[in-house]
């Protein structure tokens, strides 16, 4: 019986530490290209959302599509950021201070996931007015990662 | 106008996107006014008295242009900047940045991946403004090597002229007042994002 908790806590270190663990070579530029991709997904869901809650009546079968689609990108995401993925891979938005303050940039991801799982589950709901509202609080998590973490790909 | 471009070009370099939409607004308010003052402005400042055809363009560069206000080679610069401008206030009212977040205030008006190239083409726009404008104060600088002030007299309305032109006939304040608050209209009902059309 001991052995199970003793396991799971040898797990949730192994999880905690995955950031750490080192990629290169292929893999590298697997995880650099399926975050890039991600990022891009999640980009043109928000397009789609920002479009419907500035009209007049947001449809709510498009925002939740769109929340959907965002909250399953965002639990991929604590996987996109393996060391080793980052601009030693090539071109690339995420800067090498990902990982020089990696507690800090876990807790903004971790957030972002926390965000967009609260913004799917209240567009479930339906109600179009208090999705507006969970949707600029998550456009916050995106904007506190990407001011310290993110910079230019092109020039 | 100059100003309103360094300060535009420096609030996206630092991504001050709210305060570059502002400045972006303010470059449509001028435009507007100078498209109006071109039909109703001073003389000189109106484009009847300067867009002339190639074949004056070409009298022009042999010497034989007499007068005030943009020669007609100059006045293919001051149609170049103006249209150049007002492409990248186009593109960038229809914009959006790459998170979706910030976005143009006519952006509603067309779908997702227009807004995305025109936030890509605005970009790339600015090198092409850029270019105008290096070409724009080479030939001021061209001139004034020989020995003609040409930015004095577009400021104070007095110029050294051939006696035998026609001077610039000014325009009423008034009718500078009317334009300004036109372009101060159409920009606020831009803002708005050009109700009904963005319902």
């Amino acid at each position: 019986m001991r052995i199970v908790p003793i396991s799971v806590a040898i797990l949730a270190a192994l999880a905690a530490t995955a950031g750490l663990a080192a990629v290169s070579g292929p893999k590298a530029k697997q995880i650099s290209h399926e975050r890039h991709e991600g990022m891009e997904s999640i980009g043109k869901a928000f397009k789609i959302l920002h479009r419907e809650f500035d009209s007049p009546a947001p449809n709510a079968p498009t925002v939740q599509a769109s929340a959907d689609q965002v909250a399953s990108l965002a639990a991929k995401s604590s996987s996109w950021f393996a060391k080793g993925s980052g601009p030693e891979v090539g071109k690339t938005g995420a800067k090498p201070e990902i990982w020089q303050n990696w507690p800090d940039f876990v807790a903004k991801n971790r957030a972002f996931q926390q965000s967009a799982r609260a913004f799917k589950a209240i567009a479930a709901k339906g109600d179009m007015t208090a999705a507006k509202a969970s949707y600029a609080d998550l456009a916050g998590t995106c904007k506190a990662c990407h001011e310290k973490y993110r910079m230019e790909m092109h020039h | 106008m100059a100003g309103l471009i360094a300060f535009s070009w420096w609030s996206a370099e630092y991504h001050h996107t709210d305060w570059h939409i502002w400045s972006g607004c303010a470059v449509l308010t001028l435009l507007i006014f100078r498209l109006l003052w071109g039909f109703v402005g001073g003389s000189t400042a109106r484009f009847a008295s300067f867009v002339r055809g190639p074949r004056a363009i070409a009298g022009y560069l042999r010497g034989n242009w007499e007068g005030i206000g943009h020669n007609p080679l100059g006045a293919l610069s001051v149609l170049a900047l103006l249209g150049a401008l007002a492409v990248q206030v186009g593109l960038g009212l229809i914009a959006e940045d790459e998170d979706g977040i910030v976005t143009g205030p006519l952006y509603r008006l067309v779908k997702v991946d227009t807004s995305d190239w025109a936030r890509e083409l605005h970009e790339y726009w600015f090198y092409v403004i850029l270019a105008l404008i290096a070409l724009h104060l080479a030939a001021i600088l061209y001139y004034h090597l020989r020995g003609r002030r040409l930015m004095s007299g577009m400021i104070s309305g007095r110029g050294a002229v051939n006696p035998d032109v026609e001077p610039m006939r000014p325009a009423k304040w008034w009718v500078a007042f009317i334009c300004i608050a036109i372009a101060i209209a159409i920009t606020r009902w831009v803002i708005a994002g050009a109700p009904p059309f963005s319902a």
